[in-house]
């Protein structure tokens, strides 16, 4: 999957003289086997981004390729498995009709149709309730079987769209096995969420949406590492304002549970376990405070702000 | 690619079966039921042109009410409700769904089509009446009328919400009526620009009368084979003008 200079404004109104500008020269490259993560908050351009790549959009200016083609192309949606955000399957079909239906429109048929309905729908966990209608269906059950549909022809790309929003700790945690055991199989798998830790624990790679650009990329290890190393020092038996006289000046401490905790870079808090010793301090805890992509997105949107992407510009 | 056509058009008749629309047939029934005993005790002598003409009506009525709801809110519908995004993001291009659910749609008519005629000749063999070339040729050139009809609904739901598209495509049924009689009261008309007005409306407006063999039916007057088919292949290349642009606005439309 390719995408270069994707820009996306939408028009809005009875007359279309209102412009909302969605997607701002967005540049994308997959490689094949990897699980690549869109994080960003709400109304970032991530969905936009899957929508054009799905052809359900049309990108203002830019480009994208599947396999090679643009997302117009039928031939090139044949091999990509997609699961939109809140899926709607025919609430008058029944689990397995639906994924039937799904297979018999990406071109299966026969007993191997028959072979992969069963096969997809035990793997995401609902064989027993195939045959109800989906209006009975709960949120969960609907995401799996708004799953079950994307795996029924065993795609190369898996295009994910919020795959875990809004499941319970069961829900998330099936989506996340049946990914993780997808990326095992080689397929490549782009999704996006705001959910961070289901980015850790899936993705390769990762570009961080914000206002409709890409505001970080890059391995989900060099971006956690590029930041400083911090730690965390616990004091008890002193003030928050004792601990603060004797820390340097960039080091920040404040009380929490009775505790005054100091947070600096690693040389700052090893000076400042030094001075609460020798004052008698009782040091509670030391440790690493690990960089997380929670932090990196909080940073990465504070950075971008301001733009005009994801509001009216017209 | 055909299969998946039949599979989507299959489905659409599902989905009709399913959200009970076939309830209509039922209600037909119940009101040739009521109208045959109505009609029996007050108009004996003119008995079976009376239950051609309401039995006939009230198919066309019901039937064309049917197309323009079926039709007007499907593809608003798909978008409204996002099921539209399961679809259209497979291996199946935008044109290839449009008439795929148009196919759908007639297939539910028809369906319903076959069965009330059936209880309608029914009812006419109940009486002692038989089936006539014309009755016949008016049940034809209904499925012609509601072929017209769903292609407009599919048209206006590529790009307006239902309730528009419904009141819309009312509108054209009504007009698609009236639209020789529009033609002749302009060209008496003093007024140029009601004469151009009234023009257009007939050459822009569908002529549905030119399928409607209803009155025929009633006074058992024979259709003339040229007539019938000539209105046929016109519905049939309105309908298809209707369809290509259906696709054309379709295929470029944005689902948000």
């Amino acid at each position: 999957m390719v995408a270069r200079g994707l820009s996306k404004t939408y028009r809005l109104g009875f007359w279309m003289n209102r412009k909302v500008r969605a997607l701002e020269g967005l540049d994308l490259e997959l490689h094949p086997g990897e699980a690549f993560g869109l994080l960003g908050p709400n109304g970032a351009g991530k969905s936009t981004t899957l929508k054009i790549l799905m052809n359900l959009v049309q990108p203002s200016s830019g480009a994208a390729a599947l396999f090679g083609k643009s997302p117009r192309d039928e031939g090139a949606r044949r091999s990509v498995g997609f699961l939109p955000e809140n899926p709607a399957p025919y609430e008058y079909l029944t689990g397995r009709e639906f994924v039937r239906l799904c297979g018999t429109l990406v071109g299966l048929s026969g007993h191997e149709l028959d072979g992969r309905v069963k096969e997809v729908l035990g793997v995401v966990g609902m064989e027993r309730a195939a045959d109800l209608l989906i209006r009975r269906y709960s949120k969960g059950m609907i995401q799996r079987v708004a799953l079950a549909q994307a795996l029924i022809h065993r795609p190369k790309l898996l295009v994910l769209d919020e795959p875990t929003s809004g499941l319970d700790p069961v829900g998330r945690r099936l989506m996340r096995d049946i990914i993780l055991a997808e990326r095992q199989k080689g397929t490549t798998v782009l999704f996006c969420t705001h959910i961070i830790p289901d980015v850790e624990a899936v993705c390769d790679r990762v570009a961080v949406l914000v206002g409709g650009r890409a505001v970080r990329r890059g391995t989900t290890q060099e971006l956690l590492s590029a930041a400083a190393p911090h730690w965390e020092l616990a004091v008890e038996g002193m003030s928050a304002e004792q601990v603060r006289a004797l820390a340097a000046p960039s080091v920040q401490v404040e009380l929490i549970a009775g505790k005054a905790v100091a947070k600096g870079a690693d040389a700052e808090v090893q000076a400042l376990l030094r001075k609460v010793v020798e004052a008698n301090g009782r040091v509670a805890r030391l440790q690493p405070v690990r960089f997380s992509l929670e932090d990196l997105f909080m940073e990465a949107l504070k950075e971008a702000r301001g733009g005009t992407v994801g509001s009216e510009i017209e | 690619m055909i299969r998946s056509f039949a599979a989507l058009a299959w489905n659409g008749f599902r989905e009709a079966r399913r959200n009970r629309v076939t309830l209509v047939v039922a209600a037909f029934a119940v009101a040739l039921l009521v109208t045959g005993m109505l009609l029996t005790s007050s108009t004996v002598s003119v008995l079976e042109r009376v239950l051609a003409d309401v039995g006939l009506g009230a198919m066309s009525l019901s039937l064309s009410l049917l197309a323009v709801f079926l039709s007007s809110g499907l593809l608003s519908r798909e978008i409204d409700r996002r099921t539209i995004f399961l679809v259209v993001s497979k291996p199946v291009s935008r044109g290839q769904f449009l008439l795929s659910r148009q196919a759908g749609n007639m297939i539910t008519l028809t369906a319903m089509l076959a069965a009330m005629s059936l209880l309608f000749w029914g009812q006419h063999l109940l009486y002692g009446f038989s089936a006539t070339q014309p009755m016949v040729a008016a049940v034809g050139g209904l499925w012609f009328e509601l072929f017209v009809l769903t292609s407009l609904g599919l048209l206006l739901s590529s790009f307006a919400g239902q309730i528009t598209s419904g009141v819309v495509a009312l509108a054209v049924y009504l007009a698609g009526h009236l639209s020789a009689d529009l033609y002749r009261l302009a060209t008496r008309s003093d007024s140029l620009g009601v004469k151009v007005l009234g023009k257009a409306a007939y050459y822009l407006l569908p002529n549905l009368e030119r399928v409607s063999f209803r009155g025929q039916a009633a006074y058992n007057v024979h259709v003339d084979g040229a007539a019938f088919w000539g209105g046929a292949a016109y519905a049939l290349g309105y309908s298809a003008v209707l369809l290509g642009l259906g696709v054309i606005i379709f295929s470029r439309r944005d689902f948000k």
